[in-house]
């Protein structure tokens, strides 16, 4: 009697399955709905551009307007200086974007167990997928790397994971030991973007799995909580690589001050102080 | 022992081992980031504009949770 309750295992798929093939690509069902997703997202951020006014007229666009700022001071915020943040900006926020939308695309009913083509379902969340989220992680640090880069110059940036000459052996040793833990971001953001998303995932059906008929009661808490997740990811993708940017960059600005600069700061305080 | 040997699964064993010791590193670190940002905030109401600094280290720290949970499916 309890069998009708309850199908006999939750379906859980941590990997995502191939569905056809063009040519010697074998395309998979989270890229499949990546593209989809892409031009849904690229359909709406047209749409809200060509609406955006002096005068807010309230409603969708104002929402990705507040997004847009919101992104946009974390960024400020992060430099020191604010003339050399604003050619940032852009990217960042694409990236917050891109990201929100596909975390979330990947929450509503019918991407997951609904469609399935043979044993596999036919739709499965863009970043919950290790391919997706390591191309974005991938994509995202050689532009921080590259930005940083032009920013302080290559012997500067290379010259500052060491901290004496790199002739001595134990500086070099520690040197490189430096490039391979700064390696390591990219994984660590993918990782971390692409578990979160999939076990959110194996957690609502889980919970619709054990809630039997009343799947939707018990499946509801979850689901409004990778909302909030979903969303905190994006978030913490966005700010984790805006400060591993800012670093280098407000590191080579520092040096650029003068004598003169320090001086007048130095004097600056004082009279506040005395005032 | 032959019994005991073929009614025992020891993946299950090792996979409880797997969650349990690897949720509750997480668990203590995430425990200790809100109890440091209550006490800042009680020391200084003003430091509660700093949430989003704390929800970046738990999001840092969750990665291991995460990396725990993944990892049992890997046991067969």
């Amino acid at each position: 009697m309890f069998g009708l309750l309850a199908s006999s295992t939750p379906p859980i798929h941590i990997t995502s399955a191939y569905l056809f093939k063009i040519g010697p690509l074998l395309i998979t069902n989270s890229i499949f709905y990546g593209w989809i997703c892409s031009i849904l997202m690229c359909t709406l951020f047209i749409w809200v551009a060509r609406r955006v006014t002096v005068h807010p007229q309230g409603g969708l666009v104002q929402f990705i307007e507040a997004g847009v700022e919101f992104i946009r001071n974390l960024v400020e915020s992060s430099f020191e200086d604010k003339e050399r943040s604003y050619k940032y900006v852009p990217y960042f926020v694409t990236l917050f974007f891109f990201l929100l939308m596909s975390n979330w695309l990947g929450l509503i009913p019918g991407v997951g167990e609904s469609f399935l083509k043979g044993e596999n379902p036919l739709f499965r969340a863009f970043t919950g997928d290790l391919n997706a989220t390591l191309a974005v992680g991938i994509i995202t640090m050689g532009y921080v790397y590259a930005s940083s880069i032009r920013e302080s110059g290559a012997k500067e940036y290379f010259g500052h994971f060491f901290i004496g000459s790199p002739l001595n052996p134990l500086y070099l040793v520690l040197g490189i030991l430096e490039m391979f833990t700064d390696a390591t971001r990219v994984i660590s953001l993918s990782l971390r973007l692409f578990l979160n998303v999939t076990i959110g995932e194996i957690i609502i059906a889980v919970f619709s799995y054990l809630g039997g008929i009343v799947a939707p009661l018990t499946a509801a808490p979850f689901t409004l909580m990778e909302l909030f997740i979903c969303a905190l990811q994006a978030f913490i993708f966005v700010i984790l690589s805006v400060m591993y940017l800012a670093i280098t960059v407000n590191h080579s600005t520092e040096e650029h001050l003068t004598d003169e600069d320090i001086t007048e700061t130095i004097n600056g305080d004082a009279k506040m102080a005395t005032s | 022992m032959l019994i005991l040997a073929e009614v025992t699964n020891v993946a299950i064993i090792g996979k409880g081992l797997m969650i349990g010791g690897g949720l509750i590193g997480p668990a203590l670190g995430i425990g200790l980031v809100g109890a440091s940002y209550m006490q800042a905030v009680g020391r200084n109401p003003e430091a509660s504009k700093f949430l989003g600094q704390a929800l970046v280290f738990i999001a840092i720290i969750e990665l291991m949770a995460l990396l725990a949970f993944a990892s049992i499916f890997i046991v067969k």
